[in-house]
């Protein structure tokens, strides 16, 4: 909602770009544009303007121009291929939260994953996983215990449920090698997730299985995993905290939204509910 | 995920909140809308669940709303609404 004052077309940038902070503005105004034009106009696959285009538009360098983008690649919203151009990335969901499985990101750092199952059955719901996979407790949900390996040495143990009512097959082969290949393959593609992480001791229980003597340190990860028909999997992941980190990109929040009619004109309504409202407990 | 398949789920976001004049502000998060309502009491939970809210958190006048990856569109009809 905030506009930068300067009329793009006509500012030139020279001398802005050489310092990097009267750019930041410029900067965001780019990346907003783009992501604007992503998110209501280009489909997947489509190129974005060219630098030159760009650049003439917003008056801007072209450092800052490749700043825009950078952000937006690094966000996932756009991707670069070499000697062709920039790209509408092929979807949004990983962006900030990447939905990938373990093996995944196993090999994707060169690492052989293995698994050991220790748990494949189906089980009534308790109430916490209920909630999280949004139905009753007691149904039906399919329940996963495995202990994960790189390169034979186990790093995570993950208990997963997912609700027999969406993927009833899920378990028909024995445990999946991969539940996300196996939900895809059920026509229910995880396309979004939250995830909650916590430090934690590992139980007595847990670092045996990790094959660590005292008790470690190790991070907890609640996942909650949507796919179009609703929540699909809740899981529960214990990392050895020695051998893993997260990676979490960051961007900016963006600006809050406020009705209208309220900046405009702070009325008696204003002034008369503010002040018991306000003892509640209002911004941070 | 479409601009129009939003306008609507965006419209019956704001109604369950309390409408326009129950909302301080409503900060788009990446999967959720994280809003400052007046009144909490005027916050109707099974009509956020039933516009497709994923769930609802309830914490004094804050209530996050959480609707998946397309919030950037809800965000975006919120505003033309508000």
């Amino acid at each position: 909602m905030e506009q930068v004052d300067d009329d793009t077309g006509e500012v030139p940038a020279v001398g802005a770009s050489e310092d990097g902070a009267p750019s930041a503005h410029k900067y965001l105004a780019v990346r907003d544009h783009l992501a604007r034009l992503v998110a209501h106009e280009l489909k997947v696959g489509d190129a974005i303007p060219s630098e030159r285009t760009l650049k003439q538009e917003f008056g801007v360098s072209r450092m800052t121009i490749r700043q825009a983008v950078d952000a937006l690649v690094t966000e996932g919203v756009l991707v670069r291929e070499q000697g062709r151009g920039t790209f509408v990335a092929p979807q949004r969901m990983d962006f900030e939260m990447r939905l990938t499985t373990f093996g995944e990101e196993m090999r994707r750092r060169g690492l052989e994953p293995t698994t050991t199952v220790l748990a494949a059955q189906t089980v009534e719901a308790t109430p916490d996983i209920a909630t999280a996979l949004e139905i009753d407790p007691g149904d039906e949900v399919h329940f996963l215990y495995r202990v994960r390996s790189a390169d034979g040495t186990p790093v995570a143990i993950e208990r997963a449920w997912m609700p027999v009512a969406l993927v009833p097959e899920l378990l028909a082969d024995g445990a999946p090698t991969s539940v996300y290949d196996r939900l895809r393959e059920l026509g229910a593609a995880p396309e979004w997730g939250e995830e909650t992480l916590a430090a934690d001791l590992a139980t007595d229980v847990e670092a045996s299985l990790l094959g660590l003597s005292a008790a470690p340190a190790v991070m907890r990860a609640e996942r909650r995993t949507y796919a179009a028909q609703g929540a699909v999997m809740f899981s529960r992941g214990c990392y050895r905290g020695d051998r893993y980190s997260v990676w979490v990109p960051l961007r900016a929040p963006r600006p809050a939204l406020v009705p209208r009619r309220r900046g405009d004109a702070v009325t008696e309504e204003d002034s008369t509910e503010r002040a018991p409202v306000g003892a509640g407990g209002g911004r941070a | 995920m479409r601009s129009d398949d939003t306008t609507g789920q965006a419209a019956a976001i704001l109604a369950a909140l309390g409408g326009v004049d129950n909302i301080d502000e409503i900060e788009p998060c990446t999967t959720r809308l994280r809003s400052l309502v007046r009144d909490a009491g005027q916050v109707d939970v099974g009509a956020l669940r039933a516009a497709g809210a994923y769930g609802v958190m309830i914490n004094g006048r804050v209530v996050q709303v959480v609707v998946g990856p397309h919030v950037d569109l809800i965000a975006s009809d919120l505003d033309d609404l508000m």
